[in-house]
């Protein structure tokens, strides 16, 4: 923010510079206002109308679609898979992407291939990918192939069509039935979405913590071995508390990716299939605004989508500041 | 590519697209060449009156592929040498139509003449996005019954008429006809024999005879032959709680549960045409997009061709179909109107007859178009009684839900009368019903 007149400029140079800095962020001003700014305030305000995009406006409703919203079973079928799919993907992702890293920091041979081979994945298209990941996971494909040469037999349904939640069939194993939807747990149709996912994105999460891995001091690593701490001690003592604020900021962007996910559910499993348990809040944002015809109940729940997202932020925010990082 | 859409036959549109866009070239060459010294331009529909008064420039937009867009230039090159005046500049929007559409008319900028598919056509229609074009009609002396009557009421609504079909297709039956012989059955023609018809043929040949997804606009070829619908015929009431209807959804479970017919997923294929394409089933229900896979994908397959078993209440079967309307914000509905009737007249559907992509939606054209395809008068026949997939404005988040319910009873989590249950709540939610 260097560039912002913050006070009174004091002399004709400082005036200068300010005009200069104007100018210079002018353009990508105009571009995020247009195209940002002025669509997130949209969603706001549509949010409180009743809209069907291809009619004039609707009337006001306040919150009528809020409550709409609340009464929807739909909203909360959405809820309940985005929820288990973002506590799934997020820690599982951020410790692999951990794993990768401390593994692909060590001097081993072959080392930039490994680092280039994870981090694939992320450079490809999210479409091409579950195009592909539709094939792996088709009863007579590659996934159940291996299955089936490992001698466990072909699930059936297929993956992406079980709506089973797997909560459930393992206590259902064990004599445990009928529990309720929020703890049937995701789908193996879901599941089988999030492992895709992680796949995708713990090698550009491997990325960021190499680089936070080497912005720490290898002092540190010395004083410590030569107070006789161990590798696991040095790990957990030292290189855990010094990613902390890397840890911090990918898990702070993993739930709000994940929170969001819609490409991978559109291309993999449409209409939220099988069953809506693939059925996220993004994808119903879509569907309720364009096939449904409902502008209004669709920014709504953007907005709600928002809110959730920001008070996760504040949280963990609060938690990285107890913890005495900031 | 077509990997994906055809996937989920749920979503037929796709299907047809993707059928269309690996449609083979072999067949265009050699059915055009003959279609091209039969074509002659004074054989039916009269020149439009509206013509004489109408000129300048309309937009047309369209979803096609590299065939659908050769086959729209085509018919535009006949349309320029038939009204000079006119000039028509084509808009392709390749995916995500509805999508595109709705935000073009958001934006009051929609093309003059557009696509609309059966399945949103009531919710367009009831929200006046479209030009009723019964005046034009009368003026050019085109009248309703000479398009196959289904096709006609997809597009009208509380009275009047909001577009005019471009092509269509039922559901019909694609067999094998070796293995129904080796098996010592002939097609069915009611639900009993259909019945009776795949346990023999699973005897025979070891594996399930139909592919059959839980798909809603599937289960309403049964529910349409039980004599059930979803709401009634001026959409003021939900009549899925019938006793048809629960007959039907019976009947279509009871396929499933028995094993006389199983899901594309389940059996290794991408939808029930691919099953049969790989010779996996020895028979599906399917729409016309089902011949130019077939044609592509196994050119050597034998295959035979039926209508549907007929249910309890006669004859039945879906019809999907796809009109071009005229939006109703158009600065040149005159012209706009010539461009449609020409679209959807007999010259205009010449053209797209030798592609064999789908079904002329004129029965005047039944012989020329049978001459090219002698083998789909059995689909063609099913223009006398289908009906238009269409169920009430908001008929497309009740058809998620309703394909959910399905997937839910398939996977044996609820039984037939809680399905039941469940669509009726789910089309209470979604449909919008007349006061």
């Amino acid at each position: 923010m260097a560039g912002f007149p913050s006070r009174k400029p004091r002399n004709p140079l400082a005036a200068e510079d300010a005009i200069a800095g104007w100018l210079f962020i002018t353009p990508a001003l105009i571009v995020l206002t247009l195209f940002v700014f002025w669509p997130i305030f949209q969603v706001f305000r549509v949010s409180l109308f009743e809209w069907s995009l291809i009619e004039a406006r609707g009337p006001f409703q306040g919150f009528g679609n809020f409550r709409t919203l609340f009464q929807d079973p739909d909203f909360e079928i959405a809820l309940r898979n985005t929820i288990w799919f973002s506590v799934g993907v997020v820690p599982i992702q951020t410790f692999l992407g951990v794993l990768l890293a401390v593994l692909a920091n060590r001097a081993i041979p072959g080392k930039t291939f490994f680092r280039v081979a994870f981090y694939f994945p992320s450079i490809s298209s999210s479409v091409v990918i579950a195009v592909i990941f539709i094939w792996l996971y088709q009863q007579n494909g590659l996934i159940n192939y291996v299955l089936r040469w490992l001698g466990f037999g072909t699930p059936q349904p297929p993956w992406l069509s079980n709506p089973n939640g797997v909560i459930d069939m393992l206590l259902g194993s064990f004599g445990v039935d009928n529990v309720t939807p929020w703890l049937a747990g995701p789908s193996v149709a879901l599941l089988s979405i999030m492992m895709m996912n992680i796949w995708t994105t713990m090698g550009s999460l491997m990325v960021i913590f190499l680089a936070g891995l080497q912005g720490i001091s290898e002092d540190l690593y010395e004083a410590a071995s030569l107070d006789g701490a161990n590798k696991r001690q040095q790990f957990f003592q030292i290189t855990i508390p010094m990613l902390r604020p890397v840890i911090f900021f990918v898990t702070t962007l993993g739930f709000i990716g994940t929170f969001q996910v819609f490409d991978q559910i559109f291309v993999m499993t449409p209409g939220g299939s099988p069953a809506k348990t693939t059925l996220t809040l993004g994808y119903l944002v879509y569907e309720e605004a364009f096939r449904g015809f409902a502008m209004g109940l669709a920014c709504a729940i953007a907005v709600v989508l928002f809110a959730i997202i920001l008070s996760i932020y504040f949280i963990q925010r609060r938690f990285i500041r107890e913890s005495g990082l900031e | 590519m077509s990997m994906r859409k055809s996937r989920y036959s749920a979503s037929r549109r796709s299907i047809l697209k993707a059928s269309a866009a690996i449609g083979g070239t072999g067949i265009i060459g050699s059915r055009s060449a003959a279609l091209a010294q039969e074509a002659s331009p004074a054989a039916s529909a009269p020149v439009s009156v509206v013509a004489e008064r109408a000129s300048g420039e309309v937009r047309l937009a369209g979803a096609g592929d590299a065939i659908g867009q050769e086959i729209i230039q085509a018919q535009l090159d006949g349309f320029a040498a038939m009204y000079p005046n006119i000039s028509v500049t084509f808009e392709n929007i390749p995916a995500e139509y509805l999508v595109q559409i709705q935000t073009a008319i958001a934006a009051g900028n929609a093309a003059d003449v557009f696509f609309v598919q059966n399945e949103f056509a009531q919710d367009f229609m009831s929200r006046d996005v479209l030009l009723p074009i019964d005046d034009y009609m009368a003026e050019d002396g085109i009248t309703a019954d000479m398009y196959y009557e289904p096709l006609i009421n997809a597009y009208t609504w509380q009275g009047a008429l909001y577009g005019l079909p471009k092509d269509w297709s039922p559901i019909g039956a694609v067999y094998d006809p070796a293995a129904f012989e080796s098996a010592g059955v002939t097609m069915p023609t009611t639900w009993d024999e259909l019945r009776t018809a795949l346990q023999t043929l699973k005897d025979s040949t070891g594996s399930t005879a139909l592919a059959l997804d839980p798909n809603f606009d599937r289960f309403v070829i049964f529910m349409y032959q039980a004599g059930g619908s979803i709401t009634n015929e001026d959409v003021t009431a939900i009549t899925l709680d019938s006793p048809e209807v629960t007959q039907a959804l019976e009947y279509f479970y009871a396929l499933y549960s028995d094993g006389l017919s199983a899901t594309s997923v389940d059996i290794g294929a991408g939808w029930p045409g691919d099953a049969f394409v790989q010779g996996l089933t020895s028979m599906v229900f399917e729409g016309n997009w089902m011949f130019p896979t077939l044609n592509d994908q196994a050119p050597d397959k034998a295959f035979a061709v039926a209508e549907l078993p007929q249910g309890p209440a006669g004859p039945g079967t879906p019809a999907f179909t796809q009109a071009y309307s005229i939006f109703a914000g158009s600065q040149n509905p005159d012209a706009a109107w010539v461009l449609t009737q020409y679209l959807t007249g007999a010259e205009g559907v010449r053209v797209m007859m030798p592609y064999g992509l789908a079904l002329p939606p004129l029965p005047a054209l039944e012989g020329e178009f049978l001459e090219l395809w002698p083998e789909r008068a059995p689909y063609l026949a099913a223009g006398e009684y289908a009906t238009s997939v269409q169920y009430g404005p908001g008929g497309q988040t009740f058809a998620t839900d309703a394909n959910a319910v399905l997937q839910t009873l398939f996977a044996g989590q609820i039984d037939v009368t809680e399905a039941q249950a469940q669509l009726v709540a789910a089309a209470e939610a979604n449909i919008t019903l007349n006061r």
